[in-house]
């Protein structure tokens, strides 16, 4: 990717001028070549800022970045990357463009709604600078593909949107020795954090009395997954655009500036110690986990964005820590070990009820059309944004969280055993409906409902825990796979979301 | 910039999954706390936070990482919260 477009090369008046100016002469440096005038008008107004000048934008001229990802994170990302000049920029997704991703995947468009997304962001980047070198990777990441995906690299942005893709890809770029750029965000948080820059070799640079001596891999940080329960992904908890956009941006922002001023470079004589300024390089090993916090109640306000200093590599880490080289290989990845979605889906801590204690959302509704279901309590564990695109006839909102807030009080006090679940009910309830579990009401059946029928079950478990089904007078049910099941079962208009 | 906290006691910021579980994005609490009670404290407060939230997320004091004492890494040390401290908890966001 060398010398890419010099047939026009400016030779600034035949002068010397271009040569790199930091002592490394060497004729074959790729530093040591001139830019063309067509690089030298697009990139003049990011050359003259102090730090980076000509020879920090020859660096990203020959830099090759791979961005997985290509949605909202990873079109951002690579707008910033592909306007600086990355020489070589590779983009990693197996998705179609849908309409639902266009509000904050800016690198797409309506006209390309069903094509590829790395076609569809290729195509934007192009128009936005033809100069670099576009590689489409039309697949998603897997532990068979990763090392081979990312070997080519330089550097690497993790734009992907689950928590056993984010392991995989931080696991490889360890082995690889390859910097990481790590972004995340969902509803209306961001998450940003520079890993393992520079690369120190894995097992290497453990930490002594206490001072660290080598940066962190995203195990190092977080060491174990969510719940896969709580793992929110954007299409199930919502994400705001600007959110994501920030991050993204960010995420550019770190890569141009490592590459630019050379710190991904492994250094020839190992150890990567001791060749950087010491500031610079105690920073790194430290990396800075920049939070972002978007309020929708609050104006912007001093909380909105925190810069938290982070550890450096630990001994205890199970990826680059002591003895890690032992159970942590390329070739061991590429046999499905570590086993990536087992170990981001386990334990689940998920309720699966008894048959007898649910009931299909077609069963329900056609009981309840011939009556058989007559006054009841129908609650809805929806967030209130998804119940107020609509909901089952006679539904009452109570979002899930709320529920298990209320539950965990109410058990806290002692369940009384009178119907009303010490006081859960007067809790969360609205007066209406609280009222028809009064003054002979006290053994109406409740339904729970949520969106797909796992937080339904959950919820049926809390109030029989709390003595709500009195001693079994009163049925409690779930209507089995929520909303979704009611849309494919009953009404295929409903607007499920 | 750090968050002011009343008299007597430290701050407690949750962010992205923590906020959800506690519906709250920040509460005082009574300092001193060594850092190895942290986790049962909250968990007397909000049943069930230390399966769903704590155990995967990092703990920050004063805008500082700060490793939980688990007694796996050698350098554990005796933390404590003291009046005025901020402490953050930041659980791994995922998506993108």
């Amino acid at each position: 990717m060398q010398n890419r477009n010099n047939n026009t090369i400016y030779q600034n008046g035949g002068t010397s001028s271009f040569s790199p100016s930091n002592g490394i002469n060497n004729n074959s440096n790729p530093l040591s070549r001139s830019l063309t005038d067509e690089e030298f008008d697009r990139y003049s107004r990011q050359m003259i800022v102090p730090g980076m000048g000509k020879e920090g934008q020859l660096r990203l001229l020959t830099s090759r970045v791979l961005i997985i990802g290509a949605g909202g994170l990873g079109c951002p990302a690579a707008q910033y990357i592909a306007g600086a000049g990355i020489g070589t920029i590779g983009i990693v997704d197996g998705d179609v463009v849908e309409p639902s991703n266009l509000h904050r995947q800016v690198g797409h468009a309506t006209s390309r709604i069903g094509t590829p997304k790395v076609t569809s962001l290729i195509t934007h980047l192009s128009a936005l600078n033809p100069l670099p070198t576009y590689i489409p990777h039309p697949c998603h990441i897997t532990p068979d593909n990763a090392a081979d995906l990312i070997a080519p690299y330089d550097l690497v942005l993790d734009c992907t949107d689950n928590p056993a893709t984010r392991y995989l890809i931080s696991d490889v770029c360890v082995l690889l020795r390859k910097p990481l750029v790590s972004a995340a965000s969902v509803q209306k948080s961001g998450q940003l954090v520079v890993l393992n820059c520079p690369a120190t070799p894995q097992g290497e640079g453990l930490p002594e009395g206490g001072k660290y001596n080598a940066a962190p891999c995203y195990r190092c940080c977080f060491k174990q997954p969510p719940p896969a329960a709580a793992a929110l992904s954007c299409g199930e908890a919502g994400i705001m655009g600007p959110v994501v956009g920030l991050m993204g941006v960010a995420q550019a922002g770190e890569a141009v500036k490592i590459l630019a001023s050379g710190l991904h470079a492994i250094p020839s004589s190992d150890g990567a110690t001791g060749q950087e300024e010491p500031g610079r390089e105690r920073n790194l090993r430290q990396p800075t986990l920049l939070i972002y916090s978007y309020d929708l109640d609050a104006a912007v306000g001093p909380y909105a964005f925190r810069a938290l200093k982070m550890a450096g590599r630990k001994k205890s880490c199970f990826a680059c820590g002591e003895g890690s080289r032992a159970r942590l290989t390329l070739g061991g990845i590429k046999k499905g070990e570590p086993d990536y979605v087992q170990f981001c889906s386990a334990p689940t801590a998920r309720v699966t009820l008894p048959v007898e204690e649910r009931i299909t959302a077609a069963a329900y509704h056609e009981a309840r059309e011939r009556g058989e279901i007559a006054e009841h309590v129908l609650i809805d564990t929806r967030e209130r944004e998804h119940f107020s695109f609509g909901s089952i006839d006679g539904a009452v909102n109570v979002p899930f969280g709320k529920l298990l807030m209320a539950a965990a009080v109410a058990s806290r006090e002692g369940a009384s055993g009178n119907g009303n679940g010490n006081g859960f009910v007067e809790k969360i309830l609205p007066e209406e409906v609280r009222g028809k579990m009064v003054d002979g009401g006290e053994d109406l059946p409740i339904y729970v409902v949520c969106r797909r029928g796992l937080d339904s079950q959950e919820a049926v478990e809390k109030l029989r825990g709390l003595g709500m089904d009195n001693g079994g007078r009163r049925k409690i049910l779930d209507i089995m796979g929520g909303m979704k099941a009611w849309k494919e079962e009953v009404d295929p208009s409903f607007p499920f979301i | 910039m750090t968050s002011k906290t009343p008299k007597g006691h430290f701050n407690v910021l949750y962010f992205a999954s923590a906020g959800s579980f506690t519906a709250k994005q920040m509460e005082a609490m009574p300092a001193p706390l060594p850092l190895k009670k942290l986790f049962g404290t909250l968990e007397a407060h909000y049943e069930g936070i230390t399966e769903n939230v704590l155990e995967h997320s990092l703990v920050t004091i004063n805008l500082t990482y700060v490793e939980m004492p688990s007694g796996e890494d050698d350098d554990d040390q005796d933390i404590i919260i003291q009046e005025g401290d901020e402490v953050a908890i930041i659980p791994p966001v995922s998506s993108g």
